[in-house]
């Protein structure tokens, strides 16, 4: 489960404040999958990197599993995958298998534990036959498919993609959406966030939308469905922004 | 865990060709230059001819002046002025239109010697003809005294013998100041491109994010970039000291009776390497800054280049230094610490307490930059772009 309580992040630009997330509370329990939605620069990423303890929020507080992300970072690290949008992370002087052995080590991974691991990853995500070749030849794709696999490499129970599909071509998008539902029913807590609404709107139970850094919305899709009167999320998104605008202009 | 990310640092750093060319094969050309250099410039010293220009007209008794120096060319032209001009010699020697005969009445008879500061070679030669006048000078006033019925000797109170201190002569001194300057700068290039790739380098590809949500303290993560990069650094190090004894030993031979250490060759070569050692790991404290600092490899880089300078400062500081004229503070500053006990080592001196005093000292002032790097990389704000 994750909790997040009044969470405020504010980052220090030259001699001006800028506040990226402002009091933001919600929660995610087991086992769900939670759609991340709102305009670029609304705080998504600021929210996920935050969860992931790389970002220590000015007030408020987040626990993961039950964990403090501010005083027992470890604990949440071990339980938590994260894997940021754009770039995927990964060394392109090592081969496929030795990137995802080296963080499988820095998880305290046995060698017996990591090569079981690499094998069920690689047969999943189909990288068997680019898994011993150094990863600066990768296509998008193949290393978006070794980014998830690192991500998973420790069987995280909780998992933080962000915009996890920027960039991949349909073949992997699929992939990556086929796994997703894989993790779901693993009964793995997912969040991630995305500006595809077909992709959320299949993959995710509920959803949460972020606008200037403020959280508009969070709850079940359906429900949320039923209160809009509309089953097409890209519309009730966009609605929900512009009243989100005009509470900002009274 | 400190392990495992270190060898793979070091597995990453050496599969990069920027890395292995500049920790392997600079060192090399850098030394191999050097060594060649010095070996023709020593040799050359004693074999190298010298082209004096005179006037046709100079008569055989003067010509003598020059018969004990062998390598000393005369080069009989009507205007031994303009013969120099024309680069048929390297100094001119013109003599009055009276000299023979004022020599002989007694006179004071005048003579030029004409040459070029710029050139070695001219230099070389106008102070040969300088020291050859200076001694014809003297046997002409003997023949004068002797004329009077007086004692040479009289006017030669002082019999004045010059030698170097021990076996201190200026190639060893040339040698004691180029060695640490190339070793510094080859350990400064050969780690740099490791410091900014380490900590620049995986901001900008966003590894670091992937490395920091790992459950690996900072810490340990930053001792074990900092050791792959002093690693690389002291790589560096040991592969131009090896060059360096190599070719001396194996290629040369006026340079490896210039550094002959006898019983101690071990000893200096052991030493020399502990050197390279902590000056590697200084060098890597301050590389790792740069990179905390830069938020790309490209902005590291423009960090660290006056970092790699500083080297240079203590090399020209150091130049007119006497080994017996070094004191506490050459020792105790680092990098001044590495060209002082080098010189040393190269004259063959093994001071204990002032390998100690340097390696005291280097080690406070990695502390120190190590306190300030693990700060540092605690704060988002370094760690993430």
């Amino acid at each position: 489960m994750i909790e997040i309580h009044e969470v405020t992040k504010k980052f220090q630009d030259k001699k001006k404040f800028v506040t990226a997330l402002k009091h933001v509370t919600f929660t995610v329990k087991e086992g769900q999958v939670v759609g991340l939605l709102g305009e670029n620069g609304a705080g998504k990423t600021t929210l996920l990197r935050t969860i992931a303890t790389l970002l220590t929020p000015t007030e408020g507080m987040v626990t993961v599993a039950g964990f403090d992300t501010m005083k027992n970072s470890n604990e949440v690290k071990k339980r938590i995958g994260v894997l940021f949008g754009g770039e995927t992370g990964l060394y392109d002087r090592l081969t496929a298998r030795e990137n995802l052995e080296y963080f499988a080590s820095l998880y305290g991974l046995s060698k017996h534990e990591t090569k079981v691991r690499i094998d069920d990853l690689s047969r999943m995500f189909g990288m068997r036959d680019y898994l011993n070749r150094r990863v600066g030849g990768f296509s998008k794709g193949m290393r978006q498919k070794v980014a998830i696999a690192r991500t998973l490499i420790h069987n995280p129970e909780i998992i933080l993609f962000d915009e996890p599909t920027t960039g991949l071509d349909i073949t992997s998008s699929n992939v990556f959406r086929q796994l997703v539902h894989q993790l779901k029913r693993e009964g793995k807590t997912i969040i991630f966030s995305s500006h595809i609404m077909e992709e959320v709107s299949m993959l995710c139970d509920s959803v949460a939308m972020m606008h200037k850094g403020e959280l508009v919305y969070q709850g079940n899709l359906e429900s949320l469905y039923k209160t809009e009167g509309s089953r097409d999320l890209n519309y009730i998104f966009m609605s929900k922004l512009v009243r989100g605008n005009e509470h900002y202009a009274s | 865990m400190l392990l495992n990310i270190f060898l793979k640092e070091i597995k990453d750093c050496f599969r990069d060709r920027r890395t292995l060319l500049l920790t392997v094969l600079l060192p090399v050309i850098m030394m191999t230059g050097l060594t060649f250099f010095y070996e023709n410039m020593i040799s050359d010293n004693g074999d190298e001819k010298y082209r004096l220009a005179v006037s046709e007209s100079m008569n055989q008794d003067l010509k003598g002046i020059f018969t004990g120096f062998k390598n000393i060319d005369l080069v009989e032209a009507a205007d031994p002025e303009a013969a120099l001009e024309d680069g048929k010699a390297e100094a001119a020697l013109l003599l009055g239109k009276s000299f023979s005969s004022q020599i002989s009445t007694g006179e004071k008879a005048k003579v030029t010697i004409v040459g070029d500061t710029s050139s070695q070679k001219s230099s070389v030669l106008s102070s040969m003809v300088q020291t050859a006048l200076s001694v014809y000078e003297k046997s002409i006033i003997a023949q004068r005294m002797q004329a009077n019925g007086s004692d040479p000797s009289l006017v030669e109170p002082l019999e004045i013998q010059q030698r170097e201190m021990a076996d201190q002569n200026e190639n060893t001194t040339l040698l004691a100041m180029l060695i640490p300057l190339i070793l510094s700068i080859a350990i400064g290039i050969g780690s740099s491109p490791a410091a900014a790739d380490l900590f620049a380098g995986e901001k900008e590809r966003k590894t670091m994010e992937a490395l920091l949500i790992t459950p690996v303290k900072r810490s340990t993560l930053l001792f074990s970039k900092w050791l792959t990069i002093a690693t690389v650094g002291t790589v560096t190090g040991i592969v131009t000291l090896a060059v360096v004894v190599v070719e001396i030993q194996m290629l040369t031979e006026h340079l490896k009776k210039a550094l002959s250490f006898g019983d101690q060759t071990f000893t200096i070569i052991g030493l020399a390497v502990l050197v390279s050692v902590i000056y590697a790991m200084f060098n890597a404290s301050l590389l790792m800054l740069a990179s905390i600092f830069g938020k790309t490899v490209k902005e590291a880089q423009s960090y660290s280049t006056p970092v790699l300078m500083l080297a240079m400062f203590p090399a020209m500081g150091l130049s007119s230094k006497g080994i017996n004229e070094l004191s506490f503070q050459h020792f105790a500053i680092p990098i001044m610490n590495l060209f002082s006990l080098l010189k040393e080592l190269v004259f063959g001196i093994v001071d204990y307490q002032h390998i100690l005093i340097a390696l005291t000292s280097n080690l406070i002032c990695m502390i120190v930059l190590f306190i300030i790097g693990r700060m540092m990389f605690l704060k988002d704000k370094w760690v993430m772009n």
